[in-house]
């Protein structure tokens, strides 16, 4: 997702239009830039970073025009380099685009384009749109309207996009396929943007467009044609009761509650990372002598969660271990090799250890969300986990699909270890990809359970999470989801820990979750299921978490959560989304800022 | 926007309460659910109001009358046959212009926070079809949805099965298309707004503060709980009279004209509506609201309970998780028993028959213009019906009259 914003004025434009991204920066946040016309020249600035950062290097409230366009970034393919940033501009610098989706047609055009003398600059497929219009200018002889039609004509793809062009002084040039875009009208001044956020500083009269429209938009007015025929279209003008937080929310009340639903996507997303990068980690973990999983917060205990997954699926031991500790405990040597898990690729901690194993000649290797981020950068296999922008401070998408990532790659390394062959890794991601259509049930079926629980037991204020083998980091991993959004005291354990201790605090100031795993998994679900008869034997409440069809489990908890039936593969998946639920509801109902909780910041870049 | 408020409804479920009135003149925390309903679509920005009655139409239209006293103007469409949500629509078509879009609101919806204007934000917001939705404990009794990783609603499910009553259900707010009116000639209610979700779609708008739609005579406690939990201050007209020492705690609201004798106890949060008297030490302990009019003797205490307006309790009786309609007279030392000795869930005999609370406290709910003598127990879950007479309970010489 990216954000584009544009505007025609009677006054300089470049404040305005920098407010503009700004408000579009939730879409997306690697790199942006702007492109204003003055005089007939077009001046282009655009760096990697936020919004905030980029302006503070190129100073794009300085640049000086009437009309302008600026985008900001989120990359989904191409890397996070200042030449992929948008504006791109033609060979002759007579056109400048930005742009929204995909041109899936862009390498043939690119091909002819570059034959034909254009030089390229990105990796991007939005340059292509420059030099196209400005070959079609070329060929017409300076019609920009018609150099515009002639080449989105050429275009396939899904996709939003908008340019000026020396040409044609004062005016922008838009359309919408797919992706949206929307025009705002105001007094002396004329918009377009993604969304409403772009101008709703400055109007709430707006048009939206639809699919295979055009717009030519002037300070003093606008007009909608149909791509294919070039008719006028007559638009309503809309007056926008906007509220502009709600719509970065896509309409959630929180950021959290998006991210949580997002996540049946996440797991698609996370299946089209290219084998072949899970595979060199695969081999990277195979070929050296120990293996570190490196985390902090969530993330270590993602970490944690994938240790077993290795020892299922491969067979090896590799040791999770919280990177801000790693430096004072491990000494990877040569053939030692660290694999760092963050959403951002910013996390000091993260970045030290890495730079500690690479100190030691080790190699290493990333699970990271952000794109051209620092640890993308600094290590030798690094994989994107292509979650999308996460904005609540709180992990949920980024943190399942880094779990999903752990997954997939143990089982290229069952197939490198010989323990699953090929077939066996096919049916299993087969499998990950059910987990989709599961999680999607879990949240439209249960969530009301979740939400039920939550209000009966608001004024409880310990939690303990129990579970074993591989529940165990998700019950630690649910706990932490707890505290961090609901500021109440809750701890995750292995369900077989607690009689060495704990279980002396359980009385009826404790509620006790019970992560249990799904009968298939006989042994770990005999152990679990005498961890919860031991708490209620001592007077405590204990909430279940199991699954459909679990017969062995009646009259076992004081109350119970069913989940959908799940194989052992997915099921701590599934624990995962209803821990995040309960944490959730009940930070709503204790009236939490639950995308800000209180003392937390999304990347923690300081040691 | 223009709204369209069904308050036909009947509320069968709610007896012995809505025989005698329709279902959205019920009072919580001392306002009626249409009040407030209205008070808040005011406060959201709508004005003008298609309100559809039935059931006991004039007692609506006599209080609301042209709708000037709550600053809005309201017109009338009467339903003959309140049983239906898609005839109660259908009934308003001729109010509404072709194209024109419209607040659909069920107005017997109790929220605390306003509804309305989160639902018309999201309208505004996503320029679609939108439809409020909630979770409840209770999802079996509303229409249950599935929604999208964009909060736009795929599927809805009328009745829900065991299966789906996790899942979020409608909130009865929605913006609805005059295209609704076309749909509902041929097709029922849940049918039309599939149909809407898979021509324009259906954005949801996730409501997240407390939320109910009384469906049984105990959800008006927990309805009077859930308003009267956001009470933080107390709030005393000036012309109560206070006729001498009487206590207050917490977050009391006593309406004018009050008259409170001395050695009266009223903790917060709770409610005395206009003109009631309170004798000398009656104890008013929380979630009680007080209707108007109502006369409360010496010694008595309220407890978690309503009483509607014009109640008269005798002195030295409890009243307590009990709903009183109005009028009611209730004789001294009448006692309601609020649990069974072996903290069983309380059945109540209604219309339906014997149904269960859910609870294991409660108390009676008396039906409008009942009088139960003095003397008498009533037992945990006791249905008085309205108009009804208990006798008085004489232990000398033998039998009441």
């Amino acid at each position: 997702m990216c954000g584009i914003a544009g505007m025609v004025a009677s006054s300089n434009v470049a404040r305005k239009l920098f407010s503009s991204i700004a408000a579009l920066e939730y879409r997306g946040y690697d790199s942006c830039g702007m492109a204003v016309q003055m005089n007939g020249h077009i001046d282009v600035r655009k760096n990697i970073g936020t919004v905030e950062k980029v302006n503070q290097n190129e100073r794009l409230t300085d640049m000086k025009g009437l009309a302008g366009i600026a985008h900001t970034r989120w990359a989904t393919h191409g890397g996070v380099t200042r030449e992929n940033a948008h504006p791109h501009m033609d060979t002759q610098g007579r056109v400048a685009v930005v742009h929204n989706g995909i041109i899936s047609n862009y390498r043939e055009l690119r091909d002819r384009l570059r034959a034909a003398g254009a030089v390229f600059l990105s990796e991007t497929d939005s340059e292509v749109i420059a030099h196209l219009i400005g070959e079609y200018l070329d060929r017409l002889g300076g019609d920009v309207e018609a150099a515009f039609v002639s080449a989105l004509r050429e275009m396939e793809g899904a996709f939003s996009l908008a340019v000026i062009s020396t040409k044609a002084p004062g005016y922008i040039y838009c359309a919408k396929r797919e992706s949206p875009l929307i025009i705002g009208l105001g007094d002396d001044a004329n918009y377009i943007g993604s969304d409403f956020n772009a101008f709703i500083e400055f109007t709430r009269q707006a048009v939206i467009m639809d699919d295979g429209e055009y717009a030519i938009v002037s300070r003093q007015g606008y007009v909608v044609k149909e791509l294919l025929s070039q008719d006028v279209v007559n638009k309503e003008v809309t007056e926008i009761e906007w509220d502009v937080e709600m719509s970065r929310r896509g309409g959630y009340p929180h950021y959290m509650l998006k991210e949580i639903y997002d996540q049946p996507a996440t797991i698609q997303a996370t299946l089209k990372i290219p084998r072949e990068g899970l595979e060199s980690l695969a081999r990277m973990i195979h070929e050296s002598r120990q293996c570190f999983l490196g985390g902090v917060g969530t993330t270590y205990y993602i970490a944690a969660m994938g240790q077993y997954f290795f020892s299922k699926f491969a067979g090896s031991y590799l040791s999770a271990i919280s990177t801000d500790e790693f430096p004072l405990l491990a000494k990877p040597g040569p053939e030692d090799c660290l694999i760092a898990i963050s959403q951002s690729g910013e996390t000091y901690d993260t970045l030290t250890a890495v730079r500690h194993a690479k100190a030691g000649g080790g190699r290493t290797g990333a699970i990271v969300n952000v794109m051209g981020s620092s640890l993308i950068r600094a290590v030798d296999v690094p994989i994107l986990q292509g979650s999308g922008p996460e904005i609540c401070v709180i992990s949920t998408k980024a943190a399942m699909s880094q779990a999903a990532v752990l997954l997939l790659t143990a089982f290229e390394l069952g197939k490198i270890t010989g323990r699953i062959g090929e077939a066996e890794v096919l049916r299993y991601r087969d499998e990950v990809s059910s987990l989709s259509v599961v999680l999607s049930d879990t949240l439209n079926e249960r969530s009301g359970f979740l939400h039920t629980a939550a209000s009966k037991h608001q004024n409880m204020k310990n939690w303990l999470y129990l579970g074993r083998g591989v529940y165990y980091p998700a019950a630690l991993e649910c706990a932490l989801k707890m505290k961090e959004v609901t500021y109440l005291h809750a701890e995750g354990m292995s369900a077989g820990f607690l009689k060495h201790g704990t279980i002396s605090l359980i009385d009826e100031n404790m509620n006790t979750i019970v992560l249990m795993p799904p009968p298939e998994e006989e042994e770990l679900h005999t152990l679990t299921r005498s961890s919860a008869e031991e708490v209620r034997a001592r007077g405590g409440f204990v909430l279940g978490f199991r699954f459909e069809g679990d017969e062995g489990v009646e009259g076992l908890f004081s109350e119970e959560i069913v989940l959908p039936r799940v194989s052992s593969v997915l099921a701590p998946f599934v624990h995962l989304v209803a821990g995040q639920l309960l944490a959730y509801f009940l930070a709503v109902q204790l009236k939490r800022d639950v995308d800000r909780p209180r003392s937390l910041a999304k990347s923690v870049t300081v040691a | 926007m223009r709204a369209l408020v069904l308050a036909a409804g009947r509320g069968t479920g709610l007896y012995p309460f809505t025989d005698t009135r329709p279902k959205a003149m019920l009072p919580v925390a001392g306002e009626k659910l249409l009040d407030s309903a209205l008070e808040k679509l005011r406060a959201a920005g709508v004005t003008d109001v298609v309100m559809v009655v039935g059931h006991c139409a004039d007692k609506i239209i006599n209080y609301f009358s042209g709708g000037a006293e709550h600053g809005m103007s309201i017109q009338y469409v009467r339903q003959n046959d309140p049983t239906d949500i898609r005839d109660a629509i259908r009934c308003a078509r001729d109010h509404f212009q072709s194209g024109e879009g419209f607040l659909l609101v069920y107005a017997d919806v109790l929220t605390s926070g306003n509804i309305y204007r989160h639902v018309i934000q999201t309208f505004g917001s996503f320029n679609q079809p939108v439809a409020a939705i909630c979770h409840t404990p209770q999802a079996q009794n509303f229409g249950t949805v599935y929604l999208d990783a964009d909060m736009r609603i795929n599927r809805l499910v009328e009745k829900p099965s065991e299966k789906e009553v996790g899942n979020y259900v409608l909130a009865g707010v929605f913006v609805m298309p005059y295209k609704l009116f076309d749909l509902l000639e041929d097709h029922e209610m849940d049918e039309s707004l599939n149909e809407i979700i898979s021509s324009t779609g259906l954005r949801s708008a996730i409501w997240e503060e407390p939320w109910l739609d009384a469906q049984r005579p105990w959800d008006l406690l927990k309805g009077n709980q859930m308003v009267m939990r956001t009470w933080t201050e107390a709030r005393v007209s000036g012309t109560v009279q206070l006729r001498g020492a009487v206590q207050f705690r917490g977050p009391v609201w006593i309406e004018s004209e009050v008259v409170i004798e001395s050695g009266a106890s009223i903790f917060g949060p709770c409610f005395i509506g206009k003109g009631s008297f309170l004798g000398n030490g009656v104890l008013v302990r929380p979630n009680t609201s007080v209707g108007a009019g109502c006369t409360i003797g010496f010694g008595v205490e309220l407890k978690n309970c309503i009483l509607l307006d014009k109640v008269r309790v005798g002195r030295l009786s409890y009243i307590g998780d009990s709903v009183v309609g109005e009028g009611a007279y209730i004789g001294s030392g009448t006692l309601t028993v609020n649990h069974n000795l072996d903290r069983t869930e309380i059945s109540l005999p209604l219309k339906d028959g014997m149904v269960k609370s859910g609870s294991d406290k409660l108390g009676a709910f008396i039906g409008d213009g009942a009088h139960v003598g003095a003397s008498n127990t009533l037992a945990a879950g006791a249905v008085v019906a309205p108009g009804q007479v208990v006798p008085h309970r004489y232990t000398y010489p033998g039998e009441g009259v």
